[in-house]
């Protein structure tokens, strides 16, 4: 009984529970797409440059970063991850990396292109081409480079660029990215339409960015009434609820209604005052991934009065941004990707941060969101979710005497991550939240 | 007294005192621009009359001042550079130009340009892919260096000027290439720690003032009678970067390291850039498609519909085949450097390529401290055994 009432520390939204379960229908939608002899595509997380285009060609589609996060939830990676090892790959990979070319060489090479019976959530399905992204880390196209190894199929690699601030600002830099993004956005739906062998529906594909867009424009004015106190909505509904916007999955006009209505019910809880968590006492920001094996630890902070109201930029909707005047599809698509990035380099510019996306967005976060304190998450084998986040702790501080608790882990191998550890911790990190307040109250800050 | 080996002597200074002619030329007036990674465009800083100067890590140095800025478990080699640059080993430097070659370069860019004030500093993105729109974004991209070193420098740069450093440094190309040359012999001619040194003077130096030590250099190894002894093993090694010397003589203590095709040796040698109308047209097409770092997404048709493991593999290390055989050798060694993606992914798939034409092969990781370089030779002892 005690335990059932721990678990209702955080106040979960009703909404958030259809948009988490595309997730699962999503990959049991491609086993059917495999059993009823429809191709299936592995793709990366991508920023949006190529899921809408793969979802007007009517592909399901399933991404292995996101399934090694629900094997590794689901206590089932580490065979995974040793099969891995054992092919020769070494160990200091990305653990979403080493968890699926395990699982393909298990599938290709043993189970001769049958999906392991032990495969949560059906498994993944051989695709028919792997879209890979060059987008924030090197694995993230080298990985599926490496799959070649155990099977046959195709790599698109997408690019996304990624200027320096300054750079960005130079005569053309910014239009020359479109014109690379609209190029080879066309030039992938060639190679869609090759591998198909069927056209594009050039309609459709024009009603799934403006749907995705839509989504995402209601997805950042949820998160925009997170800044309210108390916060609405917890991190922990946000880390269940992003798949559908960021990934694309589901239906879309679907996911647009789930995602009215989860504004709708956070809306409600800002006009009646209700909070995520009982008493909010400290208002967090997280970065970067969390422990997908150990979510449980944030129901414990919470019971301390530990509201996570923002999380990494990288999984928020990009700041939204006016492409109603541009009818090509691929033109509105690209610029809506390069958002995730370039939205926030001017302000970036303005204020000397030149790591204008990794660690520029959260200042402008803890800020905006009123922040008593960062929770940083390193990531063993995810260096690149890792690599900036004790420059955002000295940012951070030295602009709003805003502190950091840096508690390493990883997304994948549960041996990395020490709850306990964490929780152990919070004491006297709560007392450096209120000894920060006071500072920053001195130094005329308003939180 | 002739010195029949000046040349080899003058690297061997330079080695172990990088920085002391850039100073020179620095208290002359020049103005140095450091680079940390190969993909930059050296013949645009050259044609400025700027002098280039590469950074590298320093893996005698113990690692302190970047543990503030860069987390414990990432590329050492580029904490190392930080590190250094953290403590103004390379304080003279007037700027810095930085790459997207790879991720970890991409993110310490970042970082290191928060943290050090310098007069100029800037970053090229290059794309992942190959594809004609790639190539034609990255030319904008060396464009805006162009545009952004013409303001540090205080004037412009015409098509001429860079043609005519394009020709000096291809110059220097040919004649590392020649260079390598002496290693094939057996014995080699020039031994693998003696061109180490060699390349990193190189990246040391004005180009011209380059040429001439090469120059040297090659005479020398030619003329001299105190030569590499012949080893039981002609080793290939294949790497992000190798510069450090401890680790080559690791190698060659017991084999003869007769190509290395890393950033520390023949890779930014390999081929040249064409001289085409437009300058940037030719180096754009170098740097994105003739370095052959592994940072770079490679496949043997663009777009393929179907892949085909040995194709594919043909298609992004056949040039190692070639060199396995023009310079014989009878092993290779893949060093890899922990927490180097680009670099780990490909391990299994090479040493797969490998045993395809019937060369041992294997890789040995090691993080860039002196403490590695203990169990780092255990390991390459046991595979020279299995080959001597």
């Amino acid at each position: 009984m005690a335990a059932e009432a721990k678990k209702k520390v955080i106040n979960r939204l009703k909404s958030m529970y259809p948009l988490r379960g595309k997730v699962n229908e999503t990959y049991l939608k491609s086993v059917e797409a495999m059993r009823a002899g429809k191709p299936t595509v592995w793709a990366m997380l991508n920023f949006y440059y190529g899921d809408p285009i793969i979802k007007a060609m009517d592909l399901e589609v399933v991404y292995p970063e996101n399934y090694g996060a629900a094997m590794a939830a689901m206590g089932v990676a580490q065979s995974y991850l040793e099969r891995a090892d054992a092919e020769g790959f070494p160990t200091h990979l990305c653990g979403y990396s080493r968890a699926n070319l395990g699982y393909t060489s298990r599938m290709m090479k043993e189970l001769k292109g049958e999906i392991p019976p032990e495969a949560p959530l059906g498994g993944m399905p051989k695709p028919i081409f792997l879209m890979a992204s060059t987008a924030v880390c090197d694995a993230r196209y080298k990985w599926f480079q490496a799959l070649g190894r155990y099977m046959d199929v195709p790599v698109w690699t997408f690019e996304a660029p990624i200027p320096g601030v300054k750079e960005l600002f130079m005569e053309g830099s910014y239009e020359r990215m479109v014109d690379l993004g609209v190029k080879h956005g066309r030039e992938f739906v060639a190679f869609v339409e090759r591998v198909l062998g069927k056209k594009m529906d050039w309609d459709r594909l024009s009603e799934t960015v403006d749907l995705m867009i839509e989504i995402n424009e209601l997805w950042h004015e949820t998160n925009e009434l997170r800044k309210e106190k108390p916060c609405p909505m917890h991190g922990r509904d946000f880390w269940s609820s992003m798949s559908p916007a960021l990934f694309l999955m589901g239906d879309l006009k679907d996911s647009l209604q789930c995602f009215r209505n989860m504004y709708d019910e956070v809306k409600y809880r800002v006009d009646n005052h209700i909070g995520a968590i009982p008493e909010e006492k400290y208002r967090l920001l997280f970065a970067e991934l969390p422990p997908w094996h150990s979510l449980g630890f944030f129901d414990r902070l919470a019971e301390r009065g530990w509201n996570f109201v923002i999380e990494s930029f990288g999984y928020h909707p990009p700041i939204p941004l006016d492409l109603s005047g541009f009818s090509d599809p691929l033109e509105r698509l690209t610029r809506f990707s390069l958002q995730v990035y370039v939205a926030y380099y001017k302000d970036a510019l303005e204020e000397n941060v030149p790591a204008g996306s990794f660690a520029y967005p959260y200042l402008k976060y803890a800020r905006e969101w009123k922040c008593d304190g960062a929770f940083l998450h390193p990531l063993i084998s995810c260096r690149s979710a890792s690599t900036h986040l004790p420059y955002v702790s000295n940012v951070l501080m030295e602009r709003l005497k805003v502190p950091s608790l840096t508690i390493e882990g990883d997304i994948v191998d549960l041996r990395l991550f020490d709850p306990e550890d964490a929780i152990s911790k919070a004491e006297p990190f709560e007392e450096t939240m209120e000894h920060y307040r006071s500072i920053r109250r001195q130094e005329g800050l308003d939180w | 007294m002739i010195d029949k080996n000046e040349g080899l002597r003058k690297a061997k200074d330079i080695y172990a005192n990088r920085a002391h002619r850039v100073k020179e030329l620095k208290a002359e007036g020049n103005k140095i621009v450091g680079y940390p990674c190969m993909y930059v465009p050296v013949e645009i800083i050259t044609a400025l009359d700027l002098i280039a100067y590469r950074t590298y890590g320093d893996m005698a140095e113990p690692v302190t001042e970047a543990d503030r800025a860069l987390p414990t478990a990432f590329c050492p080699i580029m904490r190392s550079c930080l590190d250094c640059a953290l403590k103004a080993k390379d304080g003279f430097l007037d700027g810095i130009v930085a790459t997207h070659s790879c991720d970890p370069q991409e993110k310490t860019a970042r970082v290191w340009e928060s943290y050090i004030d310098y007069s100029y500093f800037h970053f090229i993105d290059i794309p992942g892919t190959l594809r004609p729109e790639a190539l034609e974004y990255y030319k904008g991209q060396i464009n805006d260096f162009k545009k952004a070193l013409e303001s540090f420098a205080g004037k412009e740069v015409s098509p001429e000027k860079i043609k005519a450093a394009i020709e000096l440094h291809n110059r220097q190309r040919a004649l590392v290439r020649e260079l390598y040359e002496l290693t094939k012999p057996e014995p080699p001619l020039i031994s693998g720690t003696e061109i180490l040194q060699v390349i990193k003077s190189l990246m040391s130096l004005p180009v011209v003032e380059g040429n001439e030590l090469l120059g040297q250099v090659i005479s020398d190894a030619k003329e001299r009678t105190d030569g590499p002894q012949q080893k039981p093993a002609r080793l290939l090694v294949w790497s992000s970067t190798l510069d450090t010397l401890d680790i080559m003589r690791i190698f060659e203590a017991g084999a003869n390291v007769v190509v290395d095709e890393s950033c520390g040796g023949i890779r930014a040698y390999r081929a040249d850039v064409k001289l085409t109308d437009d300058p940037l047209d030719g180096l754009t097409d170098y740097y994105v498609t003739e370095i052959t770092c592994a940072r770079t997404f490679r496949e043997a048709v663009f777009g393929e519909a179907r892949k085909d493991y040995m194709a594919d593999l043909e298609s992004r290390f056949g040039y190692l085949k070639e060199m396995a055989k023009e310079w014989n050798a009878n092993g290779a060694i893949f060093l890899l450097v922990r927490y180097c993606d680009p670099f780990a992914f490909e391990m299994p798939g090479l040493k797969d390529y490998f045993e395809s034409f019937g060369i041992p092969s294997t890789y040995i990781e090691y993080d860039y401290t002196q403490g590695s370089l203990a169990p780092l030779r255990t390991r390459v002892e046991a595979f020279l055994e299995t080959i001597g």
